[in-house]
């Protein structure tokens, strides 16, 4: 008889308890990773979204730009800079862009808004503004048609009146917010794209046109076709003012970005605050975005840059949100503490239990002649088994949840998208995929059933045999 | 052959207001294939002193010599090993391991001994077939009485040949028939193999079947009568 055969044995001797003890250590295991993988997730969505939409990894820009973001800190275009800073094993690609705020109006609606002049070929590399361009939007004329066909079943009006005034970029994205299943999706979106079809423009370097962000158009009331106009502060004090076309409607994953971003070809906006051929900023698209690779990167081009640029990453360029990541990280580690706490302690009820229950079993077997140090050790497998039951079961039944997660992230809809938006953030909560954090939210489980066994241990040690006959 | 010899043994336990002076001064030997019972009212000492014999207890005082081996000079992890080697033990309330069947319970001494498989399965079968188990070697000690399962604890304790066995009001929880089949059996196993086999008791049966009783009061001992 080997002491795992009778460490498993032992096990079973109370099987409600074993399972009990084993399911709360599976509810804390798969609590931890489901917790923390959505945590982690969403912060990757957010960054992504960030940088994706907005900053870019790296940027490098007039040395005072970022403290005070007016156009006479700008810096001129410079093709053997961008040379230098292509030949960086890290950067794929440079990308020039001119950035401003604005007065934009159409009518009675004024906003302030940041204007962004863009080389619409080259932010492919990076915000990718064409992926964003929307392809559908159910504006109210389009669901009092989706209302009157008699083709659609009342499920999809229902979800269309729901979903008033929103624009998609896809076809996935339709399907995937109004809740149509792929089998319905094939007989129901040619009705809907019938419906809501959505004419969206491309802008070109040289021709005057803007995009701009879906709920700035909302904001302003403006479509395709109309005109918007823009009035500013230009380079030296000139005053910069001018109407443009919208030629498409983009929709960024960042709310607060959504609701302010006009795009610009580079060259019109140059004009426009008679920057010449000033930058704000040229960002660097790169191939490895780790941290680690991200700050050598910028140890090694900030050598290239001139005394009046800089080179900044995208920690600093979005200093509010990861300081809210952060704090939000602590909060999330904090419940996780307290998860953890009172599954300790219901693993140490247990082990107390167990203890006191067998305290004359121990003294009998150490008579009979079982080494104390072999009696602690079918004692910790005992132990351990019911950790790693738990532990096991958790992470698989989690790894299924987050496995699932990461390709089906959450979506929220109506009002609680709504105050996802109110607070910046896009109403989804991404999944992050199995990682280290895996192995360490098991290590912290197994490291407290481990410290449970601290206290059999010490009463086996301590025990006196004459004494534990008596219990 | 003296395979056991007690000398001038004390154990006095000190609580914060009184002195029990539960073993005073006593002093004994046993032979080789003896079958003694020492016996005594509660709380005379017989319990302590078997206990101390037995190496689950130290003396205040005294030298107990296990086959010429001063369990006072053991440190505690070689006294372990040595009860597993020489002294057998019988509880009165069976203790046997729950989980484990009749035969693992018997075998349980052998393994941890290191002994190899064939030498374990012939010892095991051996011995229930003396104790009478041998058709119920797959049971675990819940399916057995209270009779059946102490005689597998007499198997058990037999297990590694020992010197040897102390037992603590062995029939103290079993009726009249289990009460004798147990007595045969260790009866028959002292006689045939020569087990020495040392009980704690008041249990007139079991006195009538010792060949030395050893009658302790107050701590001491008040008579050793060994009969022919």
């Amino acid at each position: 008889m080997n002491n795992l055969k009778l460490a498993w044995r032992n096990l079973w001797r109370n099987r409600r308890r074993t399972l009990i003890t084993s399911a709360s250590i599976f509810f804390a295991v798969f609590f931890a990773l489901v917790m923390r993988s959505l945590q982690l997730g969403s912060y990757d969505h957010m960054y992504k979204n960030a940088i994706e939409s907005y900053t870019g990894y790296i940027q490098v820009q007039h040395k005072d730009f970022w403290d005070e973001k007016i156009v006479d800190n700008t810096f001129a275009y410079n093709q053997q800079l961008e040379q230098q800073l292509l030949a960086d094993k890290n950067v794929e690609a440079c990308i020039p862009r001119f950035e401003s705020f604005a007065l934009a109006s159409n009518g009675p609606q004024t906003k302030g808004v940041l204007v962004m002049g863009v080389d619409p070929d080259k932010e492919i590399h990076l915000s990718n503004v064409k992926d964003k361009m929307v392809k559908y939007r159910l504006s109210p004329e389009a669901i009092e048609k989706i209302r009157q066909d008699p083709n659609l079943p009342e499920k999809v009006k229902e979800l269309a009146i729901l979903f008033e005034n929103s624009a998609y970029t896809n076809n996935s994205r339709l399907q995937l917010d109004l809740g149509i299943d792929d089998k319905k999706a094939s007989e129901l979106m040619p009705a809907i794209e019938g419906h809501a079809a959505f004419k969206n423009g491309f802008i070109h370097l040289g021709e005057p046109g803007v995009w701009v962000g879906e709920k700035l158009s909302q904001y302003l009331q403006l479509g395709i076709g109309d005109t918007i106009v823009l009035i500013s502060q230009g380079y030296h004090a000139t005053t910069a003012a001018g109407k443009y076309e919208i030629k498409g409607i983009v929709k960024l994953p960042l709310p607060d970005i959504d609701n302010k971003i006009v795009y610009l070809p580079l060259d019109i906006c140059q004009d426009l605050f008679n920057a010449e051929k000033n930058l704000t900023s040229l960002a660097l698209a790169v191939d490895d975005n780790q941290d680690k690779a991200i700050a050598q990167t910028v140890q090694r081009i900030s050598g290239l840059v001139s005394k009046d640029q800089k080179v900044m990453e995208w920690r600093e360029m979005n200093e509010v949100m990861v300081s809210q990541m952060d704090a939000d990280d602590k909060g999330g580690q904090i419940m996780l503490g307290i998860l953890y706490l009172v599954i300790a302690f219901g693993v140490f009820g247990t082990v107390l239990m167990l203890t006191a229950e067998r305290k004359r079993e121990f003294g009998v077997l150490v008579a009979i002649g079982m080494q104390k140090k072999k009696l602690a050790s079918i004692m910790t497998m005992e132990m351990l088994l019911i950790g790693l039951i738990g532990i096991l079961a958790g992470a698989l039944v989690a790894s299924i949840v987050i496995l699932y997660g990461v390709e089906h992230p959450l979506i929220f809809k109506g009002e609680t998208a709504k105050i996802f938006e109110e607070y910046g953030m896009e109403p989804k909560m991404a999944f992050w995929n199995i990682d280290t954090y895996y192995i360490w939210q098991m290590v912290i489980v197994a490291f407290m059933v481990l410290l449970a066994i601290a206290y059999p241990l010490r009463k086996i040690f301590g025990m006196k045999v004459v004494n534990a006959l008596r219990a | 052959m003296k395979i056991l010899e007690i000398k001038n043994v004390h154990k006095i336990y000190n609580s914060s207001e009184v002195k029990v002076h539960a073993v005073n001064d006593i002093s004994l030997d046993f032979e080789k294939g003896e079958f003694a019972a020492i016996v005594g009212p509660s709380g005379s000492g017989k319990t302590t002193l078997l206990n101390m014999i037995g190496g689950l207890d130290t003396p205040t005082e005294g030298e107990i010599m296990v086959d010429h081996t001063n369990l006072a000079g053991l440190k505690s992890s070689a006294l372990i090993d040595f009860r597993m080697r020489n002294i057998g033990f019988v509880f009165q309330s069976y203790n046997l391991i729950p989980v484990l069947t009749a035969k693992e319970n018997v075998e349980f001494i052998m393994s941890l001994q290191k002994w190899n498989k064939k030498e374990k399965d012939e010892r095991t079968y051996e011995l229930l077939k003396a104790v009478g188990l041998e058709d119920r070697i797959n049971s675990r000690p819940s399916k057995l009485s209270g009779g059946q399962q102490q005689r597998v604890a007499v198997a058990r304790a037999l297990a590694s040949k020992p010197k040897f066995v102390l037992a603590d009001e062995p029939t103290a929880n079993l009726d009249s028939k289990s009460t004798e089949t147990l007595l045969d059996i260790m009866e028959e196993l002292n006689k045939e193999e020569g087990i020495t086999f040392i009980f704690s008791t008041h249990d007139a049966r079991v006195v009538k079947k010792a060949r030395r009783v050893i009658t302790v009061e107050d701590g001491k001992v008040i008579s050793d009568e060994r009969k022919k």
